[in-house]
């Protein structure tokens, strides 16, 4: 725990660690594809493929054997450091899936769409050039990625890399929907798309049918380890799905039925076996990872019934044991080199083909009951408040049962600090009051100065940019739990910028929680991985991330016809007056009361009269002067007809015109 | 409203009184208070209505003014006047003619053979050509050069080609100009050559008669270098693949039917550099050629051959070829770096699997092409390289992976070039046949001669002046079409600038400056289709008059219909009660 005094920390979101290995001299396709079992009877299967490609000669973009030409002409048009796109569907469970490891920091994403871009073009191009970039993407990929192009909904977080200051820029559109027509460009970047090789069980229904799905591209350019010059790009295209297998035995249920985990193979879970590898392919692997509170089990298992020989760890015993068998014997078991290990059993589909299929099966026979690894605190984050005025966000962080341990572990120092980064991007709409921001530890609030180490604040400006918030809070290790909590006040749109479906609520993008002290990284001999791709991804110290669920908020939305109504109801009043005044200036009054007189004497007879018209003759025999007043008002009646008669003529004239005027 | 109804009441009371005074005094018999008045009437109302109508009228134009949408002023007439001329009057360009005779004797005058090689030229070109040479052709014509010594010279050209085609540039170039089109006739002995070179001139050597020798020149002049080998004058729209901001992307692809049979690699970048860098800079002033390749795997061609004993291949005819591009699986994409509105020209080279391998084109007439390939006009072209041997090697697990030679390459790129060539409207023969006989026609090692260039780039500036007239003209039709359409202005200046540079072009063509017209009604295109597809015209795109009228008549409507009936109202009454006036006074004088 010794940090420096001043850490700028890299938000991990970015893994921009350049990656030292060998210099890349030939394009190289590698394809993996890890399986592992979780603990809520669900499965996880994480594709993997990596196309690397030198970028140093200058046929770079225009010629390739095998990396695609369209990624490669994008680098080269918009000068692309390094980028990530990710299309999710579904949330990452972090309770149940786990939030320490490798696989759930790198690969669990935001719902909808994330893309961040780091750019190697002075600083005033960058945001050009992104606009660019996402216009382009949305082209490649048939996503509305070009929505990330407007300046309100991206951000450019200051302290998620030093070396990517001010070139790089972040935006996420949590509301995308992903299907097969973003899957189908993505597979169309491997050189065997789902020809052949492990993408061939890519079955669309099954994909889209899991509980949780990611894929996602990535790009890093490569240094070479000599001169630390950019030697090559390296695209990296995973595939996440969460998938719950079907129940395979029927038949009668034991009461234990329920407490064993599904039994499952490929064809089982995607209704396809694997043919034979890519041929273009430098490795391809399939990879079965059991892990390490399962592995801590089976052998507990194992030692209560059995007594366990310890040194008998032939393939038979790993393949076939007391609790599970594996239908086809591994290559290799990798052992993690830690006290309590997970295990990874590596096939390599090399001599598969058309008649003899890959179908790794997985039968279990004694009920298993484990936990994946936590994050050191669960992140959650949801509203508070009520109205269509204002409300607040609140984050909850709760420890689990890992920062027991780290107190453990860390025991020995004297004053152990747990270290949280909070990125929080919020639109403009949602008016944040930063000054608001509260915290409560353990229940109780605290002066924000007490655990805010740094905060920067890159306020909204309306229609402009969104809010930025970037903290780096530093907790004790023993907190149970701490809830940040800001207000805000909603805002409101112009009528032009309402989505179509206004009702639905707004969202606030994922806010993005990371722990810099903690790395998730599998640590495996050294010698074993050293072709794998994927392996040296999971070896690689990465912090552990989590994301947070997206929010939803519900603003004032307009009546949507509500500008015409008030036109129309402007215009009728001021009709009505300007009509009322000209009549009222052109009246003569000594003339109307000289007739009123010559025809009726009576002071009340215009009331009279209106009441003649209303009853019509019911009155006639309390008149006196019946044959005048008749007169008068028959006269009066037929003098209005003709008029009513002549406006509604007018009107329908004016219809008429209109109508020839519209042919 | 108060004060205006508590003052008047007196008055009525005086005017009755004045009236009844009046009455009991003088005309008590005669006077009908129904017809008859005895004062003038008033003016004030009739006035202060006529005022409210005729500033309502004034008011009008103000109100359109006030809710008039901003139309940049496009040169309608000026457009209209542009594309009525470049429909009606063919886009020609000088053409310069020379014709050198060596050993031989006419009997006329230099400016007579020129007028007979001119009247053939006439009658030999497809009568209105609408693009190309000016039908007026210049010809000069020069009998026997004094230094030139026709036995050693004939028997010079005769020997190779490439040499003689430098002798005979460095021998018009005593004349100076380049720009010049010569035919170099000698007079032999021996059999009859005409070979046409790959600068802009050509010689015939042999025995050849006075006339025949002027018809054969004649002939190369109208039909080789005026036309460019091309049947017709006529420019087609689909004509030159050329991208409207003037640029060509070459997407080079080879496509593994099935890598699991085998996997073909090819080293691009030395073919890029040795043999489409010449192309692409012969190619400069028609279009901006970029290359780029990519390989591609798993791509099936989508039509099925069939085994034929005879040829011992695979066959698949030319009604198949429609379908033999198979655009599910052969994601050729088009190029993110294009961009724009720029060409891409897909160039494919097909490698069959081990199951249709080796797989041969069949033409109509029962023979196989020795192209093996083919050209899908504006699209590209498609190539189908065999492998040296079909046989799979079942012995090793996995393909083995090849790189094509650079021999196989060099042929495979041969024939690219020849379906390029095509593509852009030219042929790939190297033999002209003529009704005066046989021309040998060079190739140049850059793939386009420099006539062939003229020929295209004339044909190019044709075209571009052509499109930019009929998008300019779409233009103005759909301007006008909707009057209620925002139109920036900078559309108006796109406008503006394509019709200046179509000027130019046609001035600077008129004048017989290639390169210059060839840019500027390169220019004028894109220009045209600048304007055309600005995002402007595309967003908000017009206020409507139905939305204008509905959110007006709310308030003009009933005012219009009140002001009007008023009007009417008040001058129907001073009518009325003038004429009761005027009964009185004819009255009031018949009386006294």
């Amino acid at each position: 725990m010794a940090l420096p005094p001043t850490t700028i920390v890299t938000l991990s979101l970015l893994l921009l660690l350049p990656i030292l290995s060998s210099s890349i001299v030939e394009e190289a396709f590698s394809e993996e594809l890890l399986l592992k079992p979780l603990p809520d009877r669900k499965i996880l299967t994480h594709f993997h493929f990596q196309t690397e490609a030198p970028i140093s000669d200058d046929s770079f973009a225009r010629h390739h054997h095998l990396f695609p030409k369209s990624i490669a002409q994008l680098v080269k048009k918009f000068h692309i450091k390094a980028m990530e796109l990710s299309f999710t569907q579904g949330r990452w469970n972090y309770e149940r899936w786990g939030g320490f490891d490798p696989i759930s920091s790198q690969n669990a994403k935001p719902p909808g769409v994330e893309l961040w871009a780091v750019f190697d073009v002075p600083p005033h191009q960058v945001d050009a050039y992104w606009k660019n970039l996402t216009h382009s993407l949305s082209g490649l990929f048939c996503a509305s990625i070009n929505f990330l192009e407007s300046s309100s909904s991206y951000s450019a977080p200051k302290w998620a890399s030093q070396s990517a200051l001010g070139s790089l820029r972040y935006g996420t559109l949590p509301r995308e929907a992903v299907c097969t027509e973003n899957l189908t460009p993505w597979l169309k970047l491997l050189p065997c798309r789902d020809k052949a090789g492990l993408s061939a069980l890519m079955d669309r229904p099954s994909i889209y049918r899991s509980f949780y799905h990611s894929q996602r591209l990535h790009l890093t350019t490569s240094k070479a380890p000599a001169d630390g010059l950019d030697s090559g790009i390296i695209l990296e295209q995973t595939l996440t799905v969460v998938l719950q297998p079907n129940i395979q035995r029927a038949g009668i249920s034991y009461p234990d039925e329920i407490k064993i985990q599904p039994s499952w193979s490929l064809s089982s879970i995607f209704g396809r076996k694997i043919n034979g590898r890519c041929v273009l392919a430098k490795s391809s692997n399939v990879y079965l990872q059991f892990e390490r509170g399962l592995v801590t089990q089976l052998e507990n298992i194992q030692k209560n019934t059995v007594a366990y020989d310890s040194n008998d760890t032939g393939t038979e015993v790993l393949r076939r044991n007391l609790c599970f068998e594996l239908s086809i014997t591994p290559d290799r078991v990798h052992r993690e080199l830690e006290k309590s290990s997970s295990l990874l059993y590596e096939y390599s589909i090399k001599g598969y083909n058309d008649t003899e299929q890959f179908d790794l099966g997985l039968i279990w026979k004694y009920p298993v009951v484990w936990s994946s690894p936590h994050a050191p605190l669960y992140a959650s984050r949801f509203l508070t408040g009520s109205g269509n005025e204002r409300g607040s966000i609140a984050i909850s962080l709760k420890s689990t049962e890992l920062t027991k341990d780290f107190i453990a572990a860390n025991n020995v120092e004297e004053k152990c600090k747990l270290q949280v980064n909070v990125l929080q991007i919020v639109p403009w709409y949602i008016k944040v009051y930063y000054h608001t921001l509260q915290i409560l530890v353990d229940e109780k609030p605290h002066a924000v100065t007490d655990f805010v180490e740094k905060m920067g604040v890159s306020p909204s400006e309306d229609k402009v940019s969104p809010g930025l918030m970037e903290l780096v809070l530093r907790f004790p290790c023993e907190i149970k739990s701490a809830v940040l909590n800001i207000e805000f006040d909603k805002g409101f749109l112009h009528i032009d910028e309402y989505p179509p479906d206004a009702n639905q609520g707004f969202d606030i993008p994922s806010a993005i929680i990371s722990f810099p002290d903690f790395h998730a990284a599998l640590q495996f001999l050294n010698n074993s991985i050293s072709n794998s791709p994927m392996l040296s991804k999971l070896q690689e110290k990465s912090p552990v991330l989590s994301y947070t669920e997206v929010l939803l908020v519900p603003l004032t939305t307009p009546d949507f016809s509500m500008p015409y109504n008030v036109i129309t109801i402007t215009c009728t009043v001021f009709a009505l007056y300007f009509g009322s005044l000209l009549n009222v200036l052109r009246r003569r009054v000594g003339e109307e009361e000289r007739l009123l007189k010559n025809k009726d004497a009576n002071k009340a007879a215009i009331l009279r009269r209106i009441l003649d018209k209303f009853w019509g003759r019911s009155s006639e025999s309390t008149q006196p002067q019946q044959p005048s007043s008749s007169s008068s008002s028959s006269s009066s009646s037929s003098f209005i007809n003709p008029k009513l008669f002549l406006k509604v003529l007018l009107v329908a004239g004016i219809a008429v015109i209109w109508q020839y005027y519209l042919k | 409203m108060a004060e205006i109804s508590n003052s008047p009441p007196p008055e009525p009371k005086l005017t009755e009184q004045n009236s009844q005074t009046q009455i009991t005094e003088s005309f008590t018999s005669q006077f009908d208070s129904k017809t008859m008045r005895k004062t003038k009437p008033g003016v004030k109302r009739l006035i202060m209505t006529l005022t409210v109508v005729i500033s309502f009228i004034l008011g009008f134009p103000l109100l359109m003014k006030s809710i008039e949408i901003y139309r940049a002023p496009l040169p309608f007439d000026r457009i209209e006047s542009f594309s009525s001329k470049i429909e009606s009057s063919p886009l020609l360009f000088p053409c310069r003619f020379r014709a050198i005779f060596v050993g031989f004797n006419f009997r006329v005058s230099n400016n007579e053979l020129e007028e007979v090689i001119r009247r053939k030229m006439i009658d030999l070109s497809p009568g209105d050509s609408r693009c190309g040479c000016d039908g007026d052709y210049s010809v000069s014509a020069v009998v026997d050069l004094e230094e030139v010594n026709a036995v050693e010279v004939g028997g010079k050209l005769r020997e190779n080609n490439e040499e003689a085609d430098e002798l005979v540039k460095r021998l018009v170039n005593v004349y100076g100009e380049e720009k010049v089109y010569s035919v170099v006739v000698v007079n032999g002995e021996e059999e009859v050559k005409a070979v046409v070179g790959k600068y802009r001139h050509a010689w015939i050597v042999g025995k050849v008669s006075e006339e025949d020798a002027v018809f054969h020149v004649a002939e190369i002049f109208a039909k080789v270098f005026v036309n460019g080998r091309s049947e017709d004058g006529v420019i087609r729209n689909e004509f030159m693949p050329v991208g409207a901001d003037g640029r060509i992307v070459l997407s080079f692809s080879l496509l593994n039917a099935d890598p699991r049979d085998w996997i073909y690699d090819w080293d691009f970048s030395e073919i890029d550099e040795t043999l489409l860098q010449p192309v692409i800079e012969a190619l400069k002033p028609v279009a901006d050629v970029t290359v780029e390749s990519q390989v591609l795997y798993h791509t099936p061609k989508s039509s099925f051959s069939y085994w034929d004993d005879e040829h011992g291949s695979h066959i698949f005819s030319t009604q198949d070829l429609p379908f033999f591009v198979n655009s599910n699986e052969w994601h050729l994409d088009t190029s993110v770096a294009a961009g724009g509105r720029s060409k891409v020209l897909q160039l494919v080279v097909y490698i069959p699997s081990a199951k249709e391998c080796p797989l041969q084109l069949e033409l109509p007439n029962g023979e196989i092409s020795k192209t093996n390939g083919f050209i899908s006009p504006m699209w590209g072209g498609v190539v189908v390289w065999n492998p040296q041997s079909c046989i799979k090697d079942f012995e090793s697990k996995g393909p083995v992976r090849h790189k094509i030679s650079p021999q196989d390459l060099h042929k495979v790129f041969e024939v690219l070039m020849g379906q390029l060539r095509q593509l852009l409207g030219l042929k790939s023969d190297d033999i002209y046949v003529g009704e005066s006989g046989t021309s040998i026609l060079l190739g140049s090692e850059r793939g386009f001669t420099e006539w062939e260039l003229d020929a295209l780039s004339r044909k190019h500036f044709c075209f571009n002046l052509l499109s930019c007239a009929t998008t300019l003209g779409s233009l103005s039709r759909l301007v006008q079409s909707l009057p209620r359409m925002i139109i920036m202005d900078e559309i108006g200046k796109q406008v503006k600038f394509s019709l200046e540079a179509a000027n130019s072009a046609q001035t600077n063509a008129t004048i017989g400056i290639y390169d210059a017209s060839a840019v500027s009604s390169r220019h004028s295109r894109s220009l045209a289709e600048d304007a055309f597809f600005h995002p402007s015209i595309m967003s908000i795109s017009y206020y409507s008059f139905e939305h204008c009228f509905a959110i007006y008549s709310p308030f003009f409507l009933p005012v219009t219909m009140h002001i009007l009936l008023a009007a009417v109202r008040e001058w129907k009454r001073y009518k009325q009660e003038n004429r009761k006036y005027l009964t009185w006074k004819a009255k009031a004088k018949t009386t006294p």
